[in-house]
């Protein structure tokens, strides 16, 4: 059993981000010690693992709390968690897709602007954003 | 009309609300063009429609479901039956 400053240092994850995850109910103590301190067992460390991985293919915290549930549930099979990994796929893609549209929108405003030396009141970036603005009023 | 249903394999339960679907749609719909595209192998023409989960299910190129329905929410939808009948 460990404290929360060992799993925090086994887990590479610090000792506020484990305290979130418990207020959060990703994780909880196995136990208390005889001082009253709250233990951890290797399963929190496992789920701890779990959680970070998920995080960096871009899971939200809420969505993990459902795959760890998926996780211990009898009748859940491979492929409750494979749809999640694919709707997470589609996600990431339309926030790519998004992306790269403002990044085109981008390289036509810097292609417009031509001279970087003219005074800020003949910028065409700020001109070509105020145009944008009346046409497309803000929702 | 074309109806295209977004998947991914592996869903019994899924399996099973296609066939159901596609039966009706094929006694009801004159010129049916009937799709079932694993996510996966259409990425880019999901992302294109806003598929964000699935199933999901596009009419004439337009998103409209985004978990399976129904027959009835189906048939309703493109006036296949009319609301009258689903309220009897």
């Amino acid at each position: 059993m460990f404290t929360i400053s060992k799993l925090a240092s086994l887990t590479s994850v610090s000792n506020d981000t484990l305290r979130y995850y418990e207020q959060e109910g990703l994780i909880e103590p196995a136990g208390k010690s005889a001082a009253g301190y709250r233990l951890y067992d290797t399963d929190s460390a496992r789920r701890i693992r779990f959680i970070r991985h998920a995080q960096n293919c871009g899971f939200t915290l809420a969505e993990i709390r459902e795959l760890l549930a998926l996780r211990s549930r009898d009748k859940a099979c491979c492929g409750d968690v494979r749809t999640r990994a694919v709707e997470k796929k589609l996600q990431i893609e339309g926030k790519i897709r998004a992306m790269k549209a403002m990044s085109k929108a981008l390289d036509q405003l810097i292609a417009e602007c031509a001279n970087e030396k003219q005074p800020v009141n003949e910028c065409t970036i700020i001109a070509a954003l105020e145009r944008a603005a009346v046409s497309t009023p803000v929702q | 009309m074309k109806i295209e249903i977004f998947y991914t394999p592996g869903c019994f339960e899924c399996d099973a609300a296609h066939a159901k679907l596609r039966k009706v749609a094929q006694e009801s719909v004159k010129d049916l063009q009937w799709r079932e595209l694993n996510v996966l192998d259409d990425l880019d023409y999901a992302v294109e429609l806003g598929v964000l989960t699935l199933p999901s299910i596009a009419v004439d190129g337009e998103l409209v479901f985004t978990s399976m329905p129904t027959v009835m929410q189906l048939c309703v939808f493109r006036g296949i039956v009319s609301t009258d009948f689903t309220a009897s």
